[in-house]
């Protein structure tokens, strides 16, 4: 029974999760921060989905 | 405990980064502009509490009476997950102002070691929710006023006559030895 609690548990979080996910991907930018770009300058981490994105970005303009 | 002591032990003394070498990724990447290490620290401080408090919530009230604490870490690494995107939809919807200024940095947060360290420490050291409140904010303020420091001297740094071979991050892991050499005599504050 425990088991099956547990289980649910994490299911939960994990639906909770990809809602959230989904949500905040679908709500618009606001006006003024379309363009927001990082400051990735002043960044040492090369892997962080904010530079890859913003890498992409330059790489097809 | 003392709050204050709680407080000021988890600021100065037990400092997340020069003690305990937990978030010491964000700590060299986003500290070569005092502007990103401000932004960073302040978004730092928002998650880590939202976060601690409610891991603390979940644990007490919905883990512990099913007889479910070996879940924490799994269930305090999803809360983190979904806190985080909550607060970057909310802040979208309600806060174009504060959008421009954390949002970069919130996606970010989520692989912070720091927040998950703080949400799971809460729960080992046992402390009541008051205790847990300055402790979310102690630690994450301790974080800041660390990567504040430690952008501001690398800011001078990067214009120093530094030797070749030091430019960069070694003369950066050696600043931040010195730092936490420093900050081990605030040992004798509590």
């Amino acid at each position: 029974m425990n088991v099956i609690v547990a289980i649910l548990i994490a299911a939960a979080l994990l639906g909770l999760n990809a809602w959230l996910y989904v949500a905040n991907k679908n709500t618009p930018v606001p006006e003024g921060c379309e363009s927001l770009k990082p400051d990735c300058a002043g960044c040492g981490i090369t892997d962080c989905a904010v530079r890859i994105r913003q890498n992409d970005r330059e790489e097809n303009e | 405990m003392n709050l204050l002591t709680l407080f000021l032990s988890a600021l100065l003394i037990n400092n997340v980064i020069l003690s305990k070498f937990i978030g010491m990724c964000p700590f060299m990447g986003v500290s070569t502009k005092l502007s990103s290490a401000v932004g960073m620290g302040v978004a730092v401080i928002f998650v880590i509490f939202g976060a601690s408090v409610l891991s603390w919530a979940l644990y007490y009230y919905c883990l512990v009476p099913l007889g479910l604490e070996y879940m924490k870490l799994i269930c305090f690494i999803l809360l983190i997950a979904a806190f985080v995107q909550f607060v970057e939809m909310f802040i979208k919807k309600n806060s174009p102002s504060l959008y421009k200024s954390l949002g970069i940095y919130l996606p970010l947060i989520t692989t912070n070691c720091a927040v998950l360290y703080v949400a799971l420490d809460n729960i080992s050291q046992g402390y009541n929710f008051i205790e847990t409140l300055v402790n979310s904010i102690a630690v994450p303020a301790g974080f800041m006023l660390v990567l504040v420091i430690f952008a501001t001297i690398r800011e001078r740094l990067a214009g120093s006559d530094t030797p070749e071979a030091w430019k960069g991050n070694p003369i950066a892991f050696v600043v931040a030895a010195i730092m936490a050499i420093a900050f081990s005599a605030f040992a004798g504050l509590v």
